[in-house]
């Protein structure tokens, strides 16, 4: 059980409260779901669980926490570890060794557990994550969901009666989200375990979640309890309660079956949408493959792909992991050479070409932004760019755009002298795509630009580019994120062990997969519709 | 798997061998057999590929090792060329001998750096951890810590490069490492930062005082001293016995107290590592390999060991006896494949659970 009475918290030198006035009651074996945007205090408040705040952190804070009968804050974190079991966001910053067991091992080995019993403990919790295959294995060559299953069991090896995790699955690709959210669930049901969980992939554990809450920050009140009662006040939900709040179907439904018993009904209006009209294509396709193949270590990772990306259309490219996408991406600006094939851009063919020539015309967002980022303000990144490609930045007439007018469409106007490091994922984010379009490519590439956006930066994204795309822009975006695909996407290729097996327009290829279709569609088969939007148009 | 001392002796014994002699055929078999010993590491199921290969760390050492003496050591009698006297340090005769000495001692760094890619490879983290006396607990996992910080770190500086240059970044001068450097030091904080985060919430203790009080402090200081004094004696008034006498005592007051805050750091072993023939057949080949280095054994052509080029380049002995001798480095590379230490672990688990207690 757990117990936030009035509990207000500040950070050292903060000039507002992080947490205010956060009342809570978390009954015993709940599995409790923390929503909220980005900045809105979820992780303070998951880390006043254990004590981290304020021993770790610093501060001050008022009201009391209760956990299992315990005070977080006057037991210390090294008390708190025996009864709440914590797992992070990234999995790899939170290793101590290099193998499985080991790091499982760890915590017991510190607190001198008998070697007999650490041995049962370290069985069990391998059993209870279906370690035991992988036992032996170093971290680094296992998956992200894998390491991070790994983390839960280290987490779980004192046994603790409270499990927390702080956006676990935000740097794990879809399947391996839905293997931790699935390992979570299992832990909920049959031990009984009290599971405080912080998570934007709300669709996944909805139908589990026994107590949604809601920190809306900005000084709004904090909402919980069951997730009917909650998420009709929520703005930011999966499409499914989307639809479903605007149709007014009542009960809410929280998975595609309940959905469908409503959906059923409204069969008869399903009508095939009318095809968008092709883009123009005159002058030819802005990046064009022709029988690309790349190889790692003489294990072929591109075998043979041709794809056109014509300026005017947004290109999704999904597939599982390790099926060459990021690859492919990196081939067409020159990271990555290509052993055989032809890559052209603009028409030019860019071998023997450098990457910082090549970049200039194709403008490149990989997965994780922060390695761009080291200046002191967001305008100077945006600034740095075009000093890199020979601009004179004192002398706006000649710049491709002034860096304001970006910034300004990138909603990071008021950003402007911040400290890039200090903002927001997604905010961080449209820094670096500032940085690498400052220079007016005519193509971008973003490589899974949804990780760790909450559905309004994600929502925000679409537009953006959608903008660009209208205004002439050619886009390849690499994504395993369906609905993000379904809203986006112009035309969808899907790749798989390193070649290209369907490409064509988003409803048909989306809509006939089991693996990829999104929610509207699952509501609505043979619809074509893939978007809340797509729906709403003809149903309401 | 073999034991984690087994481990240090046989790289205890290929240190011994590279640092004592410069007899190239003596080098090139101790080479020869680290390289059998690696390449049967590699191919164990779970060891990685080393971050730096050892090929590339010796073309780089041997090639500079050879110029720099060449350069710089102006003995021998066959001269190459001259280069004027006037260049400080660089003027004078080059001499093929100088050359030939360079890159002898690039072939031994190059040994030594393989022989420790080799534990590296061979010895998980864990084992590692555990060479650490126990009274060093706190740096032991610190050092843990660091082995498995190396390659995320230059996975990082990989992407940050790749970053960087897809925004027209060209290295050129000093200052275009800034961009490189600085989001590599803010990641790596970041992640100093969770990761201490991450240890204190699976209760590992900061308070590094435990265990330690200061009578055993003041007696490893005590055995400190009395070491220096040892060593001074030998070194300076040449007192040899008594001076030996103090150190032996100085080293064994500092190992006792180690022993002593060991016992009394609380810490358990998950799953100890035993001790079998297989080690002591490792032990045994590294000590066979030393002997003919360390030992003055009748009968063996020890002056092979002791090869100089200088003043004249001469051709180097060999005694077939030493050659044998240092096979004893290939030991690890011998032994057969024991069955994993999962089933052994498997097997103790069984005897448990049928043992009524």
């Amino acid at each position: 059980m757990i117990l936030f009475d009035h509990v207000t918290y500040t950070y050292p030198e903060a000039p507002g409260p992080a947490l205010r006035d956060i009342s809570l009651h978390l009954p015993e074996a709940a599995l409790t779901l923390l929503v909220g945007p980005s900045g809105a205090g979820k992780s303070t408040l998951l880390r006043c669980t254990n004590g981290l705040v304020p021993h770790f952190s610093g501060g001050s804070l008022q009201g009391s926490i209760t956990v299992n009968g315990l005070n977080p804050v006057t037991a210390t974190p090294e008390i708190m570890s025996r009864h709440v079991g914590f797992v992070f966001q990234d999995p790899e910053a939170q290793f101590v060794m290099n193998q499985v067991e080991d790091e499982i091992a760890f915590a017991l080995e510190n607190a001198a557990i008998p070697p007999q019993e650490m041995r049962v403990r370290v069985e069990e919790v391998l059993d209870l994550l279906d370690l035991a295959p992988l036992r032996q294995r170093r971290l680094e060559t296992l998956s992200g969901g894998e390491r991070q299953r790994v983390a839960i069991a280290a987490a779980l090896a004192f046994r603790p009666r409270v499990l927390v995790l702080d956006e676990p699955t935000s740097q794990l690709d879809p399947k391996s989200a839905e293997d931790v959210l699935q390992a979570l669930v299992r832990l909920n049901a049959d031990l009984g375990l009290t599971v405080l969980l912080a998570e934007h992939r709300l669709e996944r554990v909805l139908p589990f979640v026994d107590q949604l809450v809601s920190l809306p920050g900005n000084g709004h009140d904090t909402l919980a309890g069951p997730p009917r009662q909650v998420l009709p006040r929520l703005e930011l939900v999966p499409p499914l309660v989307a639809l479903a709040k605007r149709l007014e179907w009542d009960p809410l439904p929280l998975t595609i079956k309940e959905g469908m018993s409503f959906s059923r009904q409204l069969r008869e209006r399903v009508v095939a949408p009318e095809h968008r009209p092709e883009p123009a294509r005159s002058n030819g396709p802005y990046l064009r493959m022709r029988d690309v193949k790349v190889a790692y270590d003489a294990q072929p990772v591109v075998r043979g792909v041709d794809l056109d990306v014509w300026p005017g259309e947004i290109v999704v490219l999904m597939g599982r992991n390790g099926s060459g996408k990021t690859t492919l991406l990196k081939s067409l600006v020159g990271l990555i050479r290509p052993q055989a094939g032809r890559v052209k851009v603009s028409g030019q063919d860019i071998s023997g070409k450098d990457v910082a020539h090549i970049c200039r015309q194709v403008g490149y967002l990989p997965q994780d932004p922060n390695a761009l980022l080291f200046a002191n303000s967001v305008l100077e990144e945006l600034t740095i760019t075009l000093r890199n490609h020979g601009f004179e930045t004192d002398r706006p007439a000649d710049l491709p755009i002034n860096p304001e007018t970006l910034l300004d469409r990138l909603g990071l106007a008021e950003k402007a002298n911040c400290y890039p490091r200090d903002l927001s994922v997604g905010e961080r984010q449209r820094v670096a795509l500032g940085a690498v379009t400052v220079t007016q490519p005519g193509a971008l590439l973003l490589d899974e630009p949804t990780r760790g956006l909450d559905y309004g930066a994600k929502q925000a994204l679409v537009d953006l580019l959608r903008g660009w795309r209208d205004a002439g822009m050619a886009i390849l975006l690499v994504t395993h994120d369906v609905e993000f695909a379904a809203a986006a996407a112009d035309r969808v290729a899907l790749m798989s062990q390193g070649e290209i097996i369907a490409s064509g327009a988003p409803a048909p290829v989306l809509g006939a997969s089991p693996l990829f279709a999104p929610q509207v569609a699952r509501l609505f088969p043979e619809s074509g519709w893939l978007t809340v939007e797509d729906s709403l148009k003809h149903l309401s | 798997m073999i034991h984690r001392l087994a481990w240090v002796s046989w790289v205890g014994g290929t240190l011994v061998v590279l640092s004592t002699t410069r007899n190239p055929l003596y080098l090139a078999l101790t080479l020869a057999c680290i390289a059998a010993v690696g390449m049967r590491v590699r191919s164990e199921s779970w060891a990685g590929p080393a971050s730096v290969s050892p090929l590339r760390f010796g073309l780089v050492v041997i090639s500079l090792s050879t110029l720099f003496n060449a350069l710089t050591v102006h003995i021998g009698r066959i001269v190459l060329f001259r280069l004027p006297a006037w260049l400080p340090l660089l003027g004078g005769p080059i001499t093929l001998e100088a050359l030939v000495y360079g890159f002898l001692n690039g072939v031994a760094l190059t040994g030594i750096f393989a022989a420790f890619t080799v534990l590296n490879q061979a010895l998980p983290v864990r084992s590692l951890v555990r060479l650490v006396p126990r009274a060093f607990h706190q740096v032991a996992v610190v050092m843990s810590i660091a082995v498995t910080y190396v390659p995320t770190t230059l996975r990082q500086f990989q992407q940050i490069r790749e970053a960087q240059a897809i925004r027209g970044h060209r290295t050129r001068g000093l200052r275009d490492w800034i961009p490189l450097f600085v989001p590599l030091l803010i990641g790596g904080l970041e992640r100093a930062l969770q990761l201490a985060e991450a240890m204190i919430a699976r209760g590992f203790a900061s308070s590094g005082e435990r265990g330690h009080d200061t009578l055993t402090r003041l007696v490893i200081a005590q055995g400190l001293l009395v070491l220096l004094i040892g060593w001074l004696l030998r070194l300076v008034w040449n007192q040899r016995i008594l001076g030996l006498a103090l150190m032996l005592a100085g080293s064994g007051l500092v190992l006792a107290a180690l022993w002593v805050i060991g016992r009394r750091v609380p810490h358990t072993d998950y799953r100890p590592e035993p001790w079998t023939g297989r080690d002591w057949a490792v032990v045994l080949g590294a000590a066979v390999a030393v002997a003919p280095f360390l030992l003055p054994l009748p009968g063996l052509g020890r002056e092979t060991i002791f090869y100089y080029p200088y003043p004249a380049l001469t051709l180097p002995g060999f005694d077939p006896i030493i050659g044998i001798a240092i096979l004893g480095l290939t030991v690890p590379a011998l032994l057969s494949r024991k069955p994993s230490v999962v089933s052994d672990h498997q097997r103790k688990l069984e005897k448990l659970s049928s043992d009524p207690l």
